[in-house]
């Protein structure tokens, strides 16, 4: 498992590196000048040559990327063009959101996903299947469209936007997730506040993979279940529920496991949709922010931790796939 | 089995229905909130961050109103008008011959911090500004001399005589004055930059309490304010990027007023909503279709005429904006020169034009699709006209871009601008000055810059008014630029708002200290 770990590590690293190089080139075939957006209009010529000299963007483009590369080995992932803060400190404040938000969605999917595939592959769970299939096949866009129009705006019953009530004040640290840091200290209004606003941009993007982890669970599970080793449990007499958790599932677990991996890192991609419209203060909507100032350092400072978390998944799975099921790791 | 499968489903369902179920008590005390009326919260939205609260730094409009609600500066503009009103400063004196200014400051006057506001205190902020040297500090760097001849009285001087000077410190990004003890207290080694990212303390009806970039900013009324109290206890400014998400919380009652980008297609549908309102106020905003004269085909004259009759301006600002936008009389909006001086008219043609080709042209689009929708009417007419034209949306900094390479920018640009005070000073020499910020697509004409610095160091203000009307009837026959409309500034309010007050030169924003309920 040590040498995994190890591989991993060095794939990440190559792979951060080649995620700076795309953004890095994109970034300069985009004829796009932020500098001048970010003086004025009324800034003379020789103010704009001095902000840019002062930013590094008049020196040539690989020195500009040995600089850059330079400096986010060091953690500085220079200033951001349009809040005029330190990248670090943006994202530190903008991850946890995210974070909070992708943690809900996964539990969710896993939930329902789980519950979908072990329903159908006994040849149940035909409503579940039915209102998951029929959400999952909707836009991202259009799903948060309906639920706000329905469980906002229609019933009242949940919250339209934001991470919690303006009436309450974050809880202080120390994940920054709103639910875990109000459980410990012991702020249930604020716990059940956060999971209101969580519920409904959780669910939009839970759906999907809740589906995806279904029909693959389904599939893997009826395979294991026509097999040799489930018929002997079951001629020994053994109860349906331990034939099913402790023989059927754990064997059954690798393809979906590979596939949660994949959806988490997909689920990132949803954010960006899904926090615009529900106001959610994230990752997300710190992309699109970036994207409209042409605000490099901010795109790269996503690109990069966006990069890791997906391949900290992945390699998260892998080693998820070697606990489940021993055969693995004689292979 | 059925049995154990349904557990997870069960947790789901559950958390759902508890959840839900709380959603009831916390309605019902937003509800009550609102009926307590003065002593409640205001809720407004942004569609994004605004750049920074530092009103030395800030230059957009997103933002407009938590700077005005936080600082005042020396004078201010009336509600509705040009006209330059006390704001810090009770008078002034100009001397003849335009060099030096002489206000006179407010008594009583405390910052957000206890501080007492003096003459000093105007003196470090406006030095403040010119050490900061970002955007707006070209406002005060004409600036000879600061003298504090007494804790009341502040003289500047000027090195030359400026026409826009007053317009300046009424302008929304003008001087602002900050507690001198905050800039002190808070130094840092950039005269307390860091600070005030995510601070304010100036002397005006609200203070800034909270600042959570990318969620709200909170706002609250400041009880030493030296003139009438703010009517809400607190304003409460959410994050919210999505107009339909914004529609649905003005709808809900979660939200006060959508301050800007309404959809103008929708309005028909608030309208018949008996709880909301929608207001629409004079502004300097402008609709302009930039032409680059510097490559073909419009470095021709007859193209560029011929492109103004083309798109058929005036039923074009009609079907675009209906009641909210009339076809543009001059190069410079109502209110800000005499509409005469520089008047615009470009007749209707539905003539082929000969020699039509392909040209490019890009816009930047806004949450309101106004300039989409304008882009797209432009397009089909010019195509009828006979030319091929290629439509392509862009981003402001993108925009920026085309002056560095005019060979290769695009042939048209459509962009709505507004300048930053209400003179003819700030409006041309951006829009048509050779130099200009917000000549994009690099308009150039030499008498143009002679007749801009003439208006802005005439001392007399008739005479400057000519130089700048010559200078737009110049730009007019060259059709370097084409104004199409005057847009009004529109916003959709809950109907129970009182002491609803705008200012055409401070865009996207009301008075939030008059507002009630």
């Amino acid at each position: 498992m040590g040498k995994l770990i190890a591989e991993r590590l060095v794939a990440l690293v190559g792979i951060l590196f080649a995620l700076l190089i795309i953004v890095f080139l994109l970034e300069s075939v985009i004829p796009a000048d932020p500098v001048r957006a970010m003086v004025g209009a009324s800034a003379t010529r020789e103010a704009v040559a001095v902000k840019r000299h002062e930013l590094g963007l008049d020196k040539p483009l690989p020195q500009q990327f040995t600089a850059f590369v330079s400096r986010a080995v060091r953690g500085d992932l220079s200033l951001s063009l349009h809040t005029r803060r330190p990248v670090r400190d943006d994202l530190a404040a903008f991850l946890p959101a995210t974070l909070e938000l992708a943690l809900a969605a996964t539990v969710l999917a896993v939930l329902l996903g789980g519950a979908l595939g072990i329903l159908t592959a006994r040849g149940g769970g035909t409503p579940l299947r039915l209102l998951l299939v029929s959400g999952a096949s909707v836009p991202g866009f259009l799903l948060a469209i309906l639920f706000l129009l329905l469980f906002y705006s229609g019933l009242h019953w949940l919250p339209g936007s934001g991470r919690l009530s303006s009436s309450l004040t974050p809880p202080s640290g120390p994940t920054g997730l709103y639910v875990v840091d109000g459980l410990l200290h012991g702020q249930l209004n604020v716990v059940v506040d956060a999971g209101r606003h969580l519920l409904l941009p959780a669910l939009c993007l839970a759906l999907a993979p809740a589906v995806a982890l279904g029909r693959v669970l389904r599939s893997s599970l009826q395979t294991v279940l026509r097999q040799d080793h489930i018929r002997t449990a079951r001629a020994k007499a053994l109860g349906e529920r331990r034939i099913l958790f402790r023989h059927a599932l754990r064997s059954a677990l690798n393809a979906p496991l590979t596939m949660m991996g994949l959806q988490v890192g997909m689920l990132l991609a949803g954010v960006v949709v899904i926090e615009t419209a529900f106001a959610w203060p994230g990752i997300g909507l710190y992309t699109v922010q970036s994207i409209a100032s042409t605000d490099f350092p901010a795109v790269a400072g996503v690109t990069l931790v966006l990069g890791a978390f997906y391949v900290a998944v992945n390699a998260l799975v892998d080693v998820g796939q070697l606990a489940a099921d021993p055969r693995l790791r004689t292979a | 089995m059925r049995r154990l499968a349904s557990v997870p489903v069960a947790i789901v369902v559950t958390c759902l229905l508890t959840l839900a179920a709380c959603s009831s008590s916390s309605t019902k005390t937003s509800a009550t909130a609102a009926k307590t009326g003065n002593t409640g919260t205001l809720h407004l939205a942004y569609l994004a961050d605004m750049s920074t609260p530092d009103p030395d730094v800030f230059y957009d409009i997103e933002g407009n109103t938590v700077i005005l609600s936080a600082y005042e500066g020396l004078v201010k503009y009336a509600p509705d008008s040009t006209k330059i009103v006390p704001a810090l400063a009770t008078s002034w004196d100009i001397s003849p011959d335009k060099l030096t200014y002489t206000f006179h400051l407010r008594h009583g006057v405390t910052f957000h911090d206890g501080t007492p506001f003096n003459a000093d205190a105007v003196k470090t902020s406006f030095q403040r500004r010119l050490d900061v040297n970002s955007a707006p500090a070209y406002m005060l760097q004409p600036v000879a001399n600061m003298a504090t001849p007494d804790p009341n009285t502040i003289v500047l001087t000027l090195k030359h005589p400026v026409g826009p000077f007053m317009d300046y410190m009424a302008s929304s990004w003008g001087p602002k004055i900050i507690s001198p003890k905050a800039l002190a207290d808070n130094a840092g080694t950039d005269h307390a930059q860091t600070w005030l990212k995510t601070n304010a303390d100036g002397t005006g009806p609200f203070k800034l309490t909270a600042f959570n970039r990318g969620q709200n900013y909170e706002l609250a009324r400041f009880d030493g304010y030296w003139g009438d109290k703010a009517k809400f206890a607190n304003v409460d400014i959410r994050i919210v990027p999505d107009m339909g998400t914004q529609r649905l919380q003005l709808q809900s009652g979660d939200l006060d007023v959508i301050l800007h980008s309404f959809p103008v297609a929708e309005i028909p549908s608030v309208q018949s909503n008996s709880s909301l309102a929608v207001k629409d106020f004079s502004s300097y905003l402008q609709s302009l279709l930039y032409l680059n004269t510097n490559k073909a085909p419009f470095s021709d004259l007859a193209m560029r005429k011929a492109v103004a009759g083309a798109i058929q301006r005036d039923s074009l600002v009609q079907e675009v904006y209906g009641k909210y936008g009339t076809p543009a009389a001059s190069s410079y909006a109502p209110g800000i020169l005499d509409q005469s001086l520089a008047p615009v008219s470009y007749p209707p043609s539905t003539a082929k034009v000969p020699g039509a080709g392909p040209i490019t042209f890009v816009y930047t689009a806004d949450e309101s699709g106004v300039q989409r929708r304008m882009a797209e009417l432009i397009q089909q007419r010019l195509n009828a006209a006979g030319f091929t034209t290629t439509l392509k949306e862009v981003q402001n900094p993108q925009v920026y871009d085309y002056v560095n390479d005019l060979k290769n920018a695009p042939d048209m640009l459509l962009m709505t601008n507004t300048p930053d005070a209400a003179h003819p000073d700030t409006w041309s020499r951006i829009l048509w000055g050779s130099t200009g910020g917000l000549n994009f697509l690099g308009y150039k004409n030499p008498q143009v810059d002679a007749l801009l610095d003439q208006g802005q160091m005439a001392t007399d203000k008739a005479a400057a008014d000519q130089a700048y009307g010559q200078a737009g009837k110049l730009l007019n026959d060259d059709y370097g630029i084409l104004f199409l409309a005057n847009a009004r500034d529109v916003m959709v309010m809950r109907k129970d708002l009182t002491g609803v007050q705008h200012v055409p030169n401070y865009p996207w924003a009301l008075n939030l200290g008059a507002l009630g309920r």
